[in-house]
C-alpha cells in the first residue's frame, strides 16, 4: 500500500476490508473440544462398562486420564500461544470462561468431597447432573462468541441431559455424559475443524 | 453542508489500513499487519512510527523464542482519533445534513 491521497469513498472501503479481514481471523480450529470430547466420552463409557458390566471396583480410576489430558493441553496452549500472531477480544473473553469452567470443576469435586467427609451424606447422585449444567456455560458463550451455532446447541444438548440424568438412576446417568460429549464437543469439533481448514485455505 | 476536517495522520491508505485493523483486535503482531496490508516491512515499520509518535498505537518490542517479535495495539488516543475520523468521514457521504 502506497500513501496518496484518498478520496472518502477509498477511505470507507479501505476501513471495511480491513476490519473484515480482522473479523475473519478465526483461530477455532476444534482441537480442544474433540480433544476432551473424546476423552471425556471414552471415560465415561469405559466407566460405565467396567463397573457395571466387568464388574471392577476401580472402574473409576479410569478417570485418571483427564489428568493426562490436562497435561497435553497445557504443552498445546503453551505451543499455540508462541505460534499466535494475533490476539481478539473473543479470544482473550474465550479464555477466562473456559478458566472459570475449569475452577468450578475442580471446586464442585472439592466441595462434594468436603460434604462426604464432612457429614457422611453421599451425594454421588449430583456429581453427573451438574457437570452436565457446567458444560453447557463454556459452551453456550462459545458458541455465541464465535456466532457457531452447533456449539450453542450443543450446550442446550447438555443441560437438557442434565435433567434426564437427574431422572435416571446413578448407575446410568454417566451415560449422559457420553451422549453429551457427542452432541457438545465432538460433533461440533469436527465442524469447527472444517471451518477452521476452510478458512485457513480461503486466505 | 458542514465537511468536518478529517485527521490527515489517519487519512492515509496505509495508516488508515493499520488502524482499522488495530482497532478490530486487541493487539497484533508487525506480521500479521504486513500478511494483511500487503504493505512492505519498511513502509509498514515507517507509518507504525509515526501513529506511535502521535500515540495513536503502542508498539512493544521483546523476543519470543530468541526471535524479535513486535507487538502492536491500539491507544484509548487512537481509538478516539479513530472514531472522530470515522464521525468526519460521514459528513462527506452523501445524504448527511
Amino acid at each position: 500500500m502506497q500513501e496518496e491521497r484518498l478520496s472518502e469513498q477509498e477511505s470507507l472501503r479501505i476501513i471495511e476490508s480491513m476490519i473484515n479481514k480482522a473479523k475473519n481471523q478465526f483461530s477455532e480450529n476444534g482441537h480442544l473440544y474433540l480433544l476432551w470430547g473424546w476423552v471425556i466420552f471414552f471415560c465415561s463409557i469405559g466407566q460405565f462398562i467396567l463397573l457395571h458390566i466387568l464388574h471392577f471396583s476401580w472402574g473409576s480410576l479410569i478417570w485418571i486420564l483427564t489428568w493426562a489430558t490436562v497435561v497435553y493441553q497445557y504443552i498445546y496452549i503453551k505451543r499455540k500461544l508462541k505460534q499466535r500472531k494475533v490476539k481478539t477480544y473473543t479470544d482473550e473473553i474465550l479464555g477466562m470462561v473456559w478458566l472459570a469452567f475449569v475452577i468450578s470443576v475442580f471446586l464442585w469435586a472439592v466441595v462434594l468431597g468436603n460434604i462426604f467427609e464432612n457429614t457422611g451424606r453421599d451425594f454421588f447422585g449430583f456429581v453427573n447432573p451438574v457437570f452436565l449444567l457446567l458444560y453447557g456455560m463454556p459452551t453456550f458463550i462459545s458458541g455465541f462468541a464465535l456466532k457457531f451455532k452447533p456449539l450453542w446447541l450443543g450446550a442446550i444438548g447438555c443441560w437438557v441431559l442434565s435433567i434426564v440424568a437427574a431422572l435416571l438412576p446413578v448407575d446410568y446417568q454417566v451415560l449422559m455424559l457420553a451422549v453429551a460429549m457427542v452432541i457438545a464437543w465432538i460433533v461440533p469439533g469436527y465442524l469447527l475443524r472444517a471451518k477452521y481448514k476452510n478458512n485457513v485455505s480461503n486466505v | 453542508m458542514d465537511f468536518k476536517e478529517l485527521d490527515p495522520i489517519l487519512h492515509a491508505q496505509l495508516r488508515l489500513a493499520i488502524m482499522s485493523l488495530l482497532i478490530s483486535v486487541k493487539e497484533a503482531e508487525f506480521t500479521f499487519l504486513k500478511e494483511k496490508t500487503n504493505a512492505t516491512a519498511g513502509n509498514l515499520s515507517v507509518q507504525l512510527n509515526k501513529l506511535k509518535e502521535v500515540g495513536y498505537v503502542e508498539i512493544v518490542k521483546q523476543f519470543k523464542n530468541n526471535y524479535p517479535q513486535t507487538i502492536c495495539k491500539v491507544t484509548p488516543v487512537g481509538i478516539n482519533a479513530f472514531e472522530e475520523y470515522v464521525k468526519a468521514l460521514q459528513t462527506y457521504l452523501p445524504g448527511n445534513p
